[in-house]
């Protein structure tokens, strides 16, 4: 008896004109339960491979910057060793992060606390949020001062997020070169800044003056000067976020405090 | 029955070419053209996704109630996207990130939803799936011509292998920056549209007014 | 967030949709013949973009954006990969409700639209604004401006084309260029004229 109803209740449902409300509630229900499903476990499915690419992207990237870099081979030689080390690096304190690891910076990076708000006049890179770790690279000489450092940048772009990895010489001053890892800028213009001939134009140029004041700057033409690197015509707005992303992170509110101590040889 | 099938599969090629006569999917035909192989898979998505799309929607059109039916359709079409924006962000890592937000917007592609709103509700699977192939197929076509035009006279190369040596690499070839920003899309494809409307005259609209006969003024 | 009007100005001219970005081009084409049919379509899309843009703004910040559903207590869900469908609901939904409203409390202005708002549901422009509104990460305020002057700019672009090819009916043009040729090359035109506006934005 207790089997028969919900056949009856069933065969009543399907009895039911097409456009009725239930059957159209139902059918709303299904085909979206249906394409959820799918949907999740496609997702679910390629994240790894997906974060995989993005990792072995990474990696690419480092090491081709590193192979543009002019006299990298005689920087690695003269340093006396192939391999740079990884550091996480407490940006406000300008030292490496206390109980934190390069296994265990991205689950760090979760939690809001380690992210500071920056002020309308602080934010010059248009980031909203600075995050307080960073993942560095340094390269030490023979006498164990710091040859080069690779440190990871990004800002706000025309398009999207353009994220990059500026090498810097020992003096904390002078660009090694410089590699970037992700962008969103117009194929053709912005998108540009992809291009090795382009980034060939940042070795060598430095960042500050003697003074101390940073005057780094994508030149609108030409470059004009060893503080500047050439623009990209017609790419106006992608080289001055450029310009912007580089001078926050090597400003005080950026990897200003690592520099200095660095350079007075705490590290 | 094999005939009506090939004239299904081989009409949106030129003589129904949705990108030409039916105005239908055109912003990405403009947008991924910079390049030859953002095109290419561009094209290829978006034929996959029709496909898939006017296959399903054939299969369950008895069962689509008609108040409900656009937003059915359109929740297919946006699920199959997103699988198929997975797949490539797993596998062709690169091109994805070029492609950008254009994969995502096949889910309004109105090629798509247009044959699955026009055809496929209405005919079984199998002829529903070969007249989507058959546009996929006509929408390509427009695609490779624009971006390969587009790549050899704004790059000089053609799916990244460079056939005409550029100024910069010491070559003689000035590339011509126009063909890298949006407005030669649109000449281009005018271009286009003009010349298969001068092969085929029938596909050419009337004119809105005809000038009165009358004769000329005499001195 | 950066000036308002600047934000306006920039999604309206410098980032015009048709014309710049390629978004919306099948209505723009299709519907550009009459400026006043011109003109229904830019005040619906105007319309709807200006209230989808911030409300799925709403809808990713508290629902899909990784993090979002920390005040459910699932900090860890990345629910990102579903705005495509979740956008999508919204907009249909924005759009059959402005409908509902316009049919019952304005009934001329909606015998006016006609087809054009359930036109909108399926229009790439009103989804891309959503979506670039993911990608440049925008706040509310700054959503509301923006989809507001995505659809001025749509509006402008839309009825200055069907001014000029309301001309060209008069025009004797090759019988090949006629129709979608013409628009095509004049559309070319505006494209190349707007992109003058692109150095007015540049900081």
């Amino acid at each position: 008896m207790a089997d028969v109803l919900p056949l009856r209740l069933w065969r009543r449902f399907l009895a039911l004109p097409l456009e009725s409300r239930p059957k159209t509630l139902a059918v709303a229900f299904a085909v979206s339960a249906v394409c959820a499903a799918l949907v999740t476990g496609a997702t679910v499915i390629l994240r790894p491979i997906q974060e995989a690419n993005r990792a072995a992207e990474t990696q690419l990237r480092l090491e081709a910057l590193l192979s543009a870099i002019p006299g990298m081979e005689q920087i690695m030689a003269e340093a006396g060793g192939d391999v740079l080390s990884a550091v996480v690096v407490d940006l406000d304190a300008g030292r490496a992060a206390d109980d934190v690891t390069p296994a265990t910076i991205e689950a760090a990076l979760g939690e809001a606390a380690n992210w500071t708000a920056l002020t309308p006049e602080q934010d010059v890179a248009m980031i909203g949020r600075r995050p307080d770790l960073a993942q560095v690279f340094l390269l030490r000489d023979a006498a164990g001062d710091i040859a080069l450092v690779v440190l990871p940048v990004f800002g706000a772009g025309y398009n999207g997020t353009i994220r990059a990895m500026l090498a810097l010489h020992g003096d904390m001053n002078t660009i090694a070169g410089v590699a970037v890892t992700d962008q969103s800028e117009t194929p053709g213009l912005g998108a540009r800044i992809e291009e090795p001939a382009w980034q060939a134009g940042f070795a060598g140029k430095r960042v500050a003056d003697e003074a101390g004041r940073i005057r780094f700057a994508v030149a609108s033409g030409p470059a004009a000067g060893p503080h500047e690197v050439d623009g990209i015509t017609g790419a106006t707005r992608t080289s001055n976020a450029i310009t912007r992303i580089v001078r926050f992170w090597m400003g005080p509110d950026g990897y200003g405090p690592l520099i200095d101590a660095i350079r007075r040889g705490e590290f | 029955m094999a005939a009506r099938l090939w004239q299904v599969l081989t009409d949106p090629l030129v003589r129904q070419n949705p990108v030409t006569l039916q105005i239908l999917g055109i912003c990405s035909a403009l947008a991924v053209t910079t390049a030859l192989d953002t095109a290419l898979t561009m094209a290829v998505s978006l034929t996959v996704v029709v496909v898939l799309a006017a296959g399903i929607v054939s299969a369950i059109r008895r069962f689509i109630p008609s108040t409900i039916r656009l937003i059915v359709q359109i929740i297919v079409v946006a699920s199959l996207v997103i699988v198929i924006d997975q797949v490539l962000q797993a596998y062709f890592f690169e091109i994805s990130k070029r492609l950008s937000v254009f994969v995502s917007l096949i889910t309004t592609n109105c090629l798509v939803l247009g044959r699955t709103e026009s055809f496929a509700r209405n005919n079984p699977p199998l002829p529903s799936m070969i007249d989507a192939l058959g546009n996929g197929l006509g929408y390509s076509l427009v695609l490779i011509v624009i971006g390969a035009t587009r790549e050899l006279f704004g790059a000089g190369s053609l799916m990244g292998v460079q056939i005409l040596p550029t100024v910069d690499q010491g070559g003689w070839f000035t590339p011509l920056g126009l063909m890298l920003l949006a407005p030669s899309a649109f000449f281009l494809l005018g271009g286009l549209v003009w010349a298969i409307r001068s092969a085929r005259p029938e596909q050419a609209e009337a004119a809105e007014h005809a000038a009165p006969a009358v004769a000329e003024a005499g001195r | 967030m950066t000036d308002p009007g600047a934000v306006f100005f920039q999604a309206m001219l410098v980032d015009n949709m048709p014309l710049t970005l390629f978004l919306g081009l099948c209505t723009f084409l299709a519907l550009s013949r009459k400026p006043d049919i011109a003109l229904g379509l830019g005040l619906a899309v105007t319309f709807v973009l200006g209230l989808t843009v911030p409300l799925n703004q709403v809808v990713y910040a508290a629902l899909l954006a990784p993090g979002a559903l920390a005040w459910a207590g699932f900090p860890d869900l990345d629910l990102s990969y579903l705005k495509l469908i979740a956008f999508i609901g919204v907009i249909a939904a924005v759009v059959q409700l402005i409908e509902m409203l316009l049919d019952r409390f304005f009934p001329a202005i909606h015998a006016a639209f006609g087809v054009f708002l359930p036109l909108l549901t399926v229009q790439c422009a009103i989804l891309a604004g959503s979506l670039f509104m993911v990608e440049r990460q925008m706040g509310l305020a700054e959503s509301a401006v923006y989809g507001l002057g995505s659809g001025a700019g749509f509006a402008l672009a839309v009825v200055m084309l069907a001014a000029i090819r309301a001309r060209l009916a008069y025009a004797d043009l090759p019988a090949g260029l006629r129709g979608l040729g013409i628009a095509f090359v004049l559309a070319g035109m505006m494209s190349l004229g707007f992109a003058s506006f692109a150095q007015m934005a540049a900081q």
